[in-house]
């Protein structure tokens, strides 16, 4: 484990080392660039207000991934069954990625208020599409010797597809899964930057127009923390469902 | 006993096999030979009910006389490669058919655990497909096949993955449990040694579109099979495929 992480570990130690020295050296305003020191100095006396925001934006980033999580698992079992709906629906799920988010997230507040449908909306719309289109691939790599060994058994679609097509599917989820987990936090804090009354996106809004870049910063370095803890935890479901060959990958 | 009647398979217009006629009997290895692309495997995955969907078919298929329609649980197939699923036990995928067919998950288990001793896979009861071997991996998928209880077993080239020792070594094993257990068997193969050395009847398909111009009894006893015995047999087969197949 220890030798797997080394490599990025050095990297990262040798980057804010070096970090470091520019700021200590150059002799940069920390106002403009504070260095990792002050930043971790910023990030521990104001944790109890960066933890609360913090904790806000992980509320509700995951009820927001998790509601796409149920939305992509029920759309794209529904478009596998009726081919002619995905191929009508497809394009109009392409068209909502291509709207910027700078643009849609303050019409959401405008239009839902400062509470949690609006930015919950957000956290769908970024997650939802990268899982329905993993989801979509993954039943597709099904191999066609287990569809026509079930079919020849006389098993019906559902059967087929319950046995055969969800099971091959889901390396492919899981891997959509790590993608969206990694957009919800970067979504949430979006949404919340456009208008909040918690979170890590007012936080800082709030911390960018007090010219504190150090509690930008370490909000920045929560987040950071949040999208490893989503990552951490589908790799713990991850592990805790694999069986065969995968439950056996990483022992 | 099993009959084809005027079977036809169409694809892009175009017919992959034409009237084709065959009578299987209740006991012994069927081997169907001939050329890729002369519509062997759709001949078999037609009687295992999964042509694929741009193929369009007409014919009747009989068993004993009375009309059924593919898929139906006389007749079970194994495809080329040996489909077992890896996220799956041994146990687990052995019990597929007898699940699928209404089996209670117990019931199937109970059905499928005395088997395992004389199909060589004592000990895998709780083990993955990626933990056996080739051998053992063709004998578990066989042991899904077998359990079914279907009268005809259809196999597509079910050794061509397998190295030359352990393909010997399962033909001799397949042989040995029909010994136990006999069922009518049709054999898609490309291997005219296979095709030979353990079927009783050769049937000889040409494309173009698919058809079967031999049939051809092996009259050699099993245990009188050797090099020499076929030969005269194989240069046959050997000259038919040639004769009909395009440079």
């Amino acid at each position: 484990m220890l030798l797997r992480i080394l490599p990025t570990l050095t990297l990262g130690l040798l980057l804010l080392a070096g970090w470091e020295v520019y700021c200590l050296l150059a002799g940069v305003s920390p106002l403009i660039l504070p260095p990792p020191s002050g930043v971790v100095r910023a990030l521990l006396l104001n944790r109890s207000e960066i933890g609360a925001h913090a904790a806000s934006t992980l509320a509700v980033a995951s009820f927001g991934f998790s509601l796409s999580v149920i939305f992509a698992c029920l759309i794209s079992v529904a478009l596998h069954f009726t081919p002619w709906a995905e191929r009508g629906l497809m394009p109009l799920f392409v068209i909502s990625q291509t709207i910027p988010l700078v643009a849609l997230a303050p019409l959401m507040i405008l239009w839902f208020g400062f509470g949690l449908l609006p930015k919950v909306l957000l956290v769908v719309l970024v997650t939802f599409f990268p899982m329905l289109l993993s989801l979509l691939s993954g039943y597709r790599q099904t191999p066609g010797a287990f569809v026509d060994l079930l079919a020849s058994m006389g098993a019906e679609r559902w059967a087929i597809f319950r046995r055969a097509t969800l099971p091959s599917a889901r390396a492919s989820f899981l891997a959509g899964l790590r993608i969206s987990a990694t957009y919800a936090i970067v979504a949430t804090i979006f949404a919340e930057y456009a208008g909040a009354r918690r979170g890590l996106g007012i936080y800082i809004l709030s911390a960018k127009n007090n010219f504190r870049a150090d509690l930008v910063l370490s909000a920045v370095v929560v987040s950071a923390v949040l999208t490893l803890t989503l990552l951490g935890a589908i790799r713990l479901v991850d592990r805790m469902t694999a069986k065969g060959p995968e439950a056996r990958r990483d022992a | 006993m099993l009959e084809i009647r005027g079977l036809t398979i169409r694809t892009d217009g175009r017919d992959l096999v034409r009237d084709l006629s065959l009578c299987l009997p209740g006991s012994g290895i069927t081997a169907l030979i001939g050329a890729s692309g002369c519509g062997k495997t759709s001949v078999l995955k037609w009687l295992a009910g999964i042509l694929p969907p741009g193929m369009q078919s007409d014919g009747q298929l009989l068993l004993d006389g009375a009309r059924i329609a593919p898929p139906d649980p006389a007749l079970c197939y194994q495809p080329q490669s040996d489909a077992l699923f890896p996220w799956l036990t041994i146990t687990e995928n052995a019990t597929l058919g007898l699940e699928i067919a209404g089996a209670a998950k117990r019931e199937a288990r109970a059905k499928i655990l005395p088997l395992f001793a004389p199909f060589g896979l004592a000990g895998c009861e709780g083990l993955f497909p990626s933990q056996l071997s080739g051998g053992m991996r063709q004998r578990a998928a066989f042991l899904r096949t077998i359990v079914q209880d279907s009268r005809f077993v259809l196999l597509d080239e079910p050794f061509s993955a397998l190295d030359a020792v352990t393909r010997i070594r399962m033909q001799d094993w397949l042989l040995a449990r029909l010994a136990e257990r006999p069922r009518g068997v049709l054999l898609v193969t490309h291997d005219l040694h296979e095709a030979t050395g353990i079927a009783d009847r050769i049937l000889v398909m040409a494309g173009g579109p698919g058809r079967i111009i031999a049939d051809i009894p092996v009259t050699t006893p099993q245990i009188q099979r050797n090099e020499a015995a076929l030969a005269e047999l194989r240069e046959t087969l050997k000259s038919l495929l040639l004769k009909e197949s395009p440079q």
